[in-house]
């Protein structure tokens, strides 16, 4: 088969660059990420009814359903339900039983059935008459029933309809149906062992709303009886109802008045409203009122009233009476200053309340004020807690409690008997965007070196000698430690401390809801500090820029915060300006092997930048928001000198340039023969990829930065612009990648990749119009124009973003780093693979098997050892940054986005490392060993030598 | 009245219900059966799934997803309808590799055919035939196609083991053994000798150029490290003057024992 035969050869020639298992959270990191879980939508539950663990669900704010192992705070399985398609808006909807295997979501127009243990699709299905609003499973034992699968009740309201419907539990499909047609707000729906409520909200006369329960049988879906009860004075909002209580033995719907002054209570079914007065004796307004009320159909009718004041939260705690439908007040929790956030739960039939505050957890049983339990919770923290849910379990008269707790900065931590056991920072899932932290350190000994450099030979001499002299009084320090790290270095699986070759960086990650955290490379990506920078829900990132001891981040209204990059402190701000930004363009010089930055500037939308750039030689190329792509030299800031317009029909998408840091080893490609065919090496490359929408065609062009000259421009027929197209540039060669059609008899569908490299000449040992010229100008000469070799490949996937590594020397061979989103992947590709120059049908002759070149197959399969990810699961990347260490072999990759993934790519091997497979400890032993055959064998050839010099003479 | 879930998608405006009796649905299923590759289809992640592709035409939804059920199937719910449309279908499951298909949809959506088809070759180039609509429409089978993993990615370097064999086949290890060897074996070999033989294999190897060398190497020219480190020779610091004498007299003397044997 073809396709074995491409596998086979792939396999063949791929070098081993694959991560060793060991290695396997120690080089890389990965944060699997959901985002904030929605209130309504998390709970315990337990998937097996035969086994008594259980297991922490939810639904994000992104529609990613998950599953965490509650006792150390991994993932067990996610989905993303939004994926297919649908714009939901709307927060997602999830819900679930104990002892049924299977967890119900919703989101947008499609609700979807999941295995609860795996999280494999039961059923999904889609309803085209609006989004759904509510969803319950039906708890009630069904006699008729064949399976023990539980049939879910879906509410979907759209512009004037309500309808109801029961699903079947195992294959999705619609059991009944009721319609509402009589233009009320489809609200929620309740079950009660009898019967399904379906709760609407209907407009009354003047203002506010009238909420209307509709019985139904379960059975059926027969209308039985409908109630409207009169709450138009109190309901402005369908926000204004705190609770519909689901799937107890009498469910409730709860709503406040509009002054917070009493509670309305309706023990759903009846027609009577039972209120309560909010006895407020905190002296501060109510903020907001919860209720909680467990879930379970066979508990206790009780249920628990949360008030939060400004400074402050009490709880008060109610009965009802099942045959009155009377509600009393059973007891108050008290009022404490400071955050409280109270969760439910119940064990058989009793329901208990785990309440905790700042200070303390407790448990407290529905019956009674007794505090059952009582732990002192470690991790007081000025984060607000948003909600919380909680499993208590029972043995005898003791009880333990674990609570889900969300802060509100994202963290969801679990605290297990006031011990926090875990933490995760759901927030970084909205990082957008990411900067590496500059060291301070090595920037005072990089101006110490400067000072040296600067002056005169004695007084550089002195200055240094002084310098080592400083020096010294780490001295002892570093001998008291000596021996610790000899002991630690042969006994620890850790061969040698990198930390020191800039492998362990800090990079600042900002997100888009105003959170600013740094991250340790070196410490598997652990939170060094997290602030609020800004109080916003959409911050609008456009760069991070980072300098010794700080990182300013750039916003499109023109303004920037400036926070200290070791502890977070916000530095400085600077107020927006007049100019919305589109992006911020820098201005870096590679020296050596670094690069400085001499500058940044903001670009407007339309493309010109904010100011002119008097003091820093240079240009700039940018794209306009009318698709144009422009050039700009220094003084002027009004008129581009030069403008490139994509071809009519065509629209911009995007435009890449090479990295700041893209050091080149060799100038030229030395074949087989020894000749050497010279890499067109221009400086400034900009690749721009336009799409045609009707046509289905791509262009790329080729520009010179300086001149706008076009260098080089191809296009690609069959291309779905919808999807991803992803392109960079590096070196001397560029790859982009397309989804590409059938357009003629001889075509292929698929992915594709396209690699393309840049000589001087066709020739090798010549360097065509340039001959032996140093340098060239881009403006008065005429330009040379690159010979171009490519090459395009089928690929199995999508490539949504590329990155190439980046080391210190570029003597590393480079990796095309590609994110695979639809295997949630990264892929790093080796470049020799990625060879144009690859013999087509016929194997390569002895040189150019010399060379490295093998026979091209037109479809390459990644490689599994090419996967910088591995068997993790990295979901939603969008950008990957990499950076070089001290060490040539290694570039630190980090990719953010969705997850969060870092790793060390070694494209050419640790070869400057030691890595674990050498064994200290087997150089000892052999060491000793040898230095016993030495102890042993000394005195044998003394006495042999002795013996020697006296018998031969 | 019992309705069927309508399988539309969101792009699509809302029309009148499907009404199709159950039997005649003909939703493209796959299956993954057992293989040697994949001995349990239920050991594939729930990040398993399986995609359509095609270019986009008139607003129809031209990617389409589905993720794995329970079963161990993957089953497509809505094809859009409109015109008729070639699709690549790819199943991805993490570790496991399958082979893309081509599924051909007729212009109300039902099914025409699914073939294999091989990557980088003309998508004329049809490969073993899956399925394909029966045309006299006689019966209407379910479309139910079984895809078989194709290979299994190693994502791991295998780290090489200690082992004792591995070092025991090191030729360092087996020279020093050897030398070891001989070095303890040779005395008691001698010993074990006839002193008639012992005497005559003295005299031979102490005429034999290597061991002559050894000796003088041993005696005197040159650092004599054995000797050094067993403490018998001075440091070569102090062997460089004074001592350079003594030696080549004692190597003279050697040499004229070596011509009186």
């Amino acid at each position: 088969m073809r396709l074995q035969a491409a596998l086979f050869i792939a396999a063949c020639v791929s070098p081993a660059v694959a991560i060793y298992s060991d290695e396997v959270n120690h080089i890389d990191f990965h944060h699997a990420l959901l985002g904030a879980p929605s209130p309504d939508s998390t709970f315990f539950l337990k998937p097996s009814s035969s086994s008594n663990a259980s297991l922490l669900y939810t639904i994000s704010d992104k529609s990613i359903v998950g599953a965490i192992n509650p006792r150390d705070g991994t993932l067990i399985w996610r989905q993303d339900i939004s994926r297919s398609g649908s714009a939901s808006s709307a927060a997602g909807i999830l819900r679930g039983l104990d002892g049924n295997n299977a967890v119900v979501g919703a989101a947008g127009d499609s609700i979807s059935s999941w295995g609860a243990q795996d999280g494999k699709l039961i059923w999904e299905n889609r309803f085209a008459d609006g989004v759904v609003a509510d969803l319950e499973l039906l708890e009630l034992e069904d006699a008729r029933a064949t399976s023990s699968a539980r049939d879910t009740i879906a509410l979907t309201g759209g512009e004037s309809t309500g309808v109801v419907r029961r699903l079947d539990g195992d294959s999705g499909e619609t059991k009944w149906e009721y319609k509402d047609n009589s233009g009320d707000v489809a609200f929620q729906v309740s079950s009660s062992p009898t019967e399904v409520f379906y709760i609407s909200l209907q407009s009354a006369m003047l203002k506010g709303y009238k909420i209307k329960v509709t019985a139904l049988d379960p059975v059926t879906g027969r209308q039985t009886h409908q109630q409207v009860l009169n709450s138009e004075s109190d309901v402005a909002s369908p926000e204004s109802i705190l609770f519909v209580g689901a799937n107890t033995a009498s469910p409730l719907i709860v709503w406040a008045d509009k002054s917070h002054k009493s509670l309305k209570v309706n023990v759903i079914g009846t027609k009577q409203i039972s209120t309560i007065n909010i006895d407020n004796t905190s002296g501060q307004d109510i903020q907001q009122i919860t209720v909680h009320a467990p879930h379970k159909l066979n508990s206790l009718p009780h249920f628990l009233v949360h008030y939060e004041t400004e400074s402050g939260a009490w709880a008060e705690v109610y009965h009802v009476d099942m045959k009155s439908s009377a509600v009393s007040k059973a007891y108050q929790l008290p009022y404490l200053q400071g955050q409280s956030a109270v969760a439910t739960n119940n064990v058989d039939a009793n329901v208990f309340f785990t309440r905790v505050t700042d200070s303390e957890a407790i448990v407290v049983s529905s019956a009674s004020h007794g505090i059952l339990g009582r732990w002192n919770v470690d991790a007081s923290s000025t984060d607000r807690v948003l909600h919380a849910v909680a499993e208590v379990v029972t043995k005898g008269k003791t009880v333990a409690v674990r609570a889900a707790v969300l802060r509100k900065s994202g963290d969801w931590s679990l605290i297990r008997n006031g011990q926090t056991e875990w933490t995760r920072p759901e927030a970084l899932i909205y990082a957008v965007a990411a900067a590496w932290v500059e060291d301070e350190d090595q920037e005072e000994l990089a101006h110490e070196l400067e000072v040296e450099g600067h002056e005169g030979l004695i007084g550089a001499y002195i200055h240094r000698v002084k310098r080592h002299l400083r020096d010294l009084q780490h001295l002892p320090e570093w001998l008291k430690e000596l021996p610790k790290r000899i002991i630690t270095s042969i006994l620890t699986d850790e061969v040698s401390n990198l930390d020191s070759f800039g492998v362990a960086q800090s990079i600042i990650v900002a997100t888009e809801k105003g959170r600013v955290y740094a991250l340790d490379t070196g410490r598997q990506g652990a939170i060094k500090w997290g602030v609020q920078a800004e109080e916003t829900s959409h911050w609008d990132i456009k760069s991070i820029l980072s300098q010794p001891g700080s990182a300013v981040i750039y916003i499109s209204d023109g303004s920037s915060v400036q926070i200290n990059s070791s502890t977070g402190e916000v530095i400085s701000r600077s107020a927006p300006t007049n100019n919305k930004l589109q992006s911020i363009a820098t201005f870096e010089q590679q020296v050596g092997s670094s690069v400085i930055r001499m500058g940044s500037l903001g670009i407007q939308e339309d493309g010109t930048p904010v100011a002119p750039f008097d003091d820093i030689t240079g240009f700039l190329v940018t794209t306009s928001n009318d698709g144009r792509v422009l050039g700009w030299v220094e003084k002027d800031n009004k008129h581009p000198v030069w403008e490139f317009v994509p071809p009519s029909g065509q629209k911009l998408i995007k435009a890449v340039s090479r990295p700041s840091h893209d050091p080149v080893a060799s100038i030229g490609k030395v074949l087989g023969n020894r000749s050497v065919l010279y890499k067109y090496l221009n400086p400034n490359l900009v690749l721009v990829t336009a799409v045609d929408e009707k046509d289905h065609t791509a262009g790329f062009y080729l520009l010179d930065g300086v001149s706008g000259k076009v260098l080089y421009s191809t296009t690609q027929a069959g291309v779905d612009p919808t999807q991803p197209i992803a392109s960079a540039i590096s070196e001397n060669w560029f790859a982009y990648s397309f989804f590409g059609d059938v357009v003629d008899e001889s075509s292929s569908k698929g992915y594709q990749l396209v690699i393309s490299e840049l000589y001087e000449s066709p020739l090798p040992n010549d360097r065509g119009p340039l001959d032996s010229a140093g340098n060239y100008s881009s403006l008065h000469s005429n330009i040379p124009l690159p010979h171009v070799v490519s090459q395009a490949y089928l690929i199995p996937e999508p490539i949504s973003h590329m990155a190439v590594t980046q080391t210190r020397q570029g003597i590393t061979i480079r990796q095309l780093i590609c994110v695979l989103p639809s295997s949630n992947a990264i892929v790093g590709i080796p470049r020799h693979v990625l060879d144009p120059r690859r013999p087509v049908d016929r194997d390569p002759t002895s040189a150019e098997a010399e060379e490295g070149l093998f026979r091209y197959a037109p479809f390459l399969e990644f490689d599994g050892k090419w996967y910088l990810s591995h068997s993790r699961d990295v979901a939603g990347i969008k950008t990957v940054l990499s950076r070089p260490t001290l060490l040539e072999s290694t570039s630190l990759i980090f990719a953010f986005g969705g997850d969060i993934f870092g790793t060390r790519a070694t494209p050419s091997h640790a070869f400057d490392i030691l890595g674990k497979s050498f064994s200290k400890l087997q150089l000892v032993l052999t060491v000793v060993a040898l230095a016993a055959g030495v102890a042993f064998l000394a005195p044998m050839t003394r006495k042999k030598q002795v013996n020697m010099l006296w018998k031969a003479t | 009245m019992k309705k069927l879930p309508r399988h539309l998608h969101y792009a699509i405006p809302p029309g009148p219900p499907l009404a199709l009796p159950a039997g005649h649905r003909l939703l493209p299923t796959i299956s993954i059966p057992p293989s040697t590759l994949l001995p349990n289809p239920h050991v594939l992640p729930a990040t398993t799934h399986a995609t359509l592709t095609t270019l986009p035409s008139s607003g129809t939804d031209h990617v389409l997803t589905t993720s794995l059920t329970r079963a161990g199937t993957l089953i497509f719910h809505s094809l859009p309808a409109g015109h008729p449309e070639s699709y690549l279908l790819d199943i991805r499951a993490g570790e496991y590799v399958f082979a893309p298909y081509r599924v051909d949809v007729a212009a109300d959506g039902s099914v025409l055919g699914i073939w294999e088809t091989f990557r980088g070759n003309p998508w004329d180039n049809r490969g073993a035939e899956k399925y394909v609509v029966d045309v006299a429409g006689k019966k209407r089978a379910d479309v139910v196609v079984e895809a078989r993993a194709l290979g299994r990615k190693g994502f791991y370097e295998e780290r090489a083991k200690f082992s004792l064999m591995s070092l025991a086949k090191n030729p360092m290890i087996l020279l020093a053994i050897a030398a070891l060897g001989l070095t303890l074996g040779m005395p008691k070999l001698m010993e074990s000798m006839d002193p008639e033989m012992r005497a005559e294999f003295e005299q031979h190897s102490r005429s034999s150029p290597l061991t002559g060398a050894t000796n003088s190497a041993m005696t005197g020219g040159g650092f004599d490290l054995a000797g050094w480190m067993a403490g018998t020779a001075p440091s070569p610091m102090a062997n460089a003057e004074g001592a350079r004498e003594g030696a080549t007299g004692r190597e003279a003397a050697a040499g004229s024992a070596r011509k009186r044997g």
